[in-house]
């Protein structure tokens, strides 16, 4: 997605980027980035509290109007619930069994696959 | 505030997650040799608002695809699902509401729940800011973007596509939902 917003603003563009994953989004080099210390999945705002979503937004949006400079981050100042013990646990191999990291191994095999026939598919089709 | 911690300092792993370590010793203990690389770049192009925020016309542009009723699981804890990706760009029409979802993305499948499709797609929320005056109008249409893993169609094939079209409608500005 900071690809998409580079290509944007250098066609005259401005941007906002809403994301949860902050070491990604400024390794790219997004021109202004609003960034949620929240899960992956979540970057407009918490679930089933649309007043953090208004409020994530509305920050997206000052970013958008007050930047002068790019690669400018905002963070959120929402918290996602609890005392971010989440963070342990997105795809941390230290915390699996072998077995877990084997049948994890098979479904990564078998997803690939399947994305690899869809993108066969659609462009067949094109 | 206790006794072993008087200044209330936050848990140390408390901060932004290091995905990009996280991911990369994931892919390596499951047995995938060469790890992915991200774009890198250590500078950005940059174009100020020329506009006020509510005079602006903002379009929007996600990663969330359409919901595909032949597409397998996408409801609320689905498991990563790469039938529901997509690869071509595709747009839609901001004035009537959409059912999409992230099924298809590499997202926290322990702590989000994809049962609000207002945590990824602020459409609703987009066009509530435009009643209130926060921003002049929503752009006619909206865009979703392919994710897939090659910088080259994202670079040369979807970045333009989506540029091309977010020029057509004339927006002013752009939000970016990525997930």
């Amino acid at each position: 997605m900071s690809l998409i917003a580079r290509a944007l603003e250098e066609a005259g563009i401005p941007t906002v980027a809403m994301g949860c994953a902050k070491d990604i989004v400024e390794y790219v080099g997004a021109p202004r980035f609003y960034f949620s210390d929240f899960p992956l999945g979540n970057p407009c705002g918490r679930p089933h509290d649309p007043e953090s979503q208004y409020q994530t937004l509305k920050g997206a949006l000052g970013l958008l109007a007050s930047a002068t400079a790019p690669m400018t981050t905002v963070q959120n100042p929402l918290r996602w619930p609890g005392n971010g013990e989440w963070k342990a646990d997105f795809s941390n191999v230290s915390q699996m069994s072998p077995e877990e990291i084997a049948r994890r191994r098979e479904e990564f095999e078998r997803g690939k696959e399947i994305a690899k026939a869809k993108l066969k598919q659609e462009t067949a089709a094109e | 505030m206790s006794d072993d911690n008087p200044y209330g300092f936050a848990p140390p792993d408390d901060r932004p997650l290091t995905y990009m370590q996280r991911i990369r010793d994931y892919y390596v203990t499951l047995g995938f040799g060469k790890p992915y690389e991200w774009a890198h770049y250590v500078s950005a192009p940059f174009t100020p608002m020329t506009k006020l925020l509510n005079e602006a016309r903002v379009a929007l542009v996600t990663t969330a695809a359409p919901y595909q009723p032949d597409a397998g699981d996408q409801g609320p804890w689905s498991a990563y699902n790469s039938k529901a990706k997509f690869y071509q760009v595709y747009s839609g029409d901001t004035a009537v509401d959409h059912d999409t979802r992230i099924s298809h993305i590499g997202i926290d499948r322990k702590h989000t729940s994809q049962e609000d499709s207002g945590t990824w797609f602020p459409l609703p929320m987009l066009r509530r800011m435009a009643a209130e005056g926060v921003i002049g109008e929503v752009a006619p249409n909206f865009h979703g973007a392919p994710t897939n893993r090659s910088h080259r169609t994202t670079i040369e094939t979807d970045a333009q596509e989506i540029v091309a079209r977010v020029k057509a409608d004339k927006a002013d500005a752009v939000v970016i939902a990525a997930n």
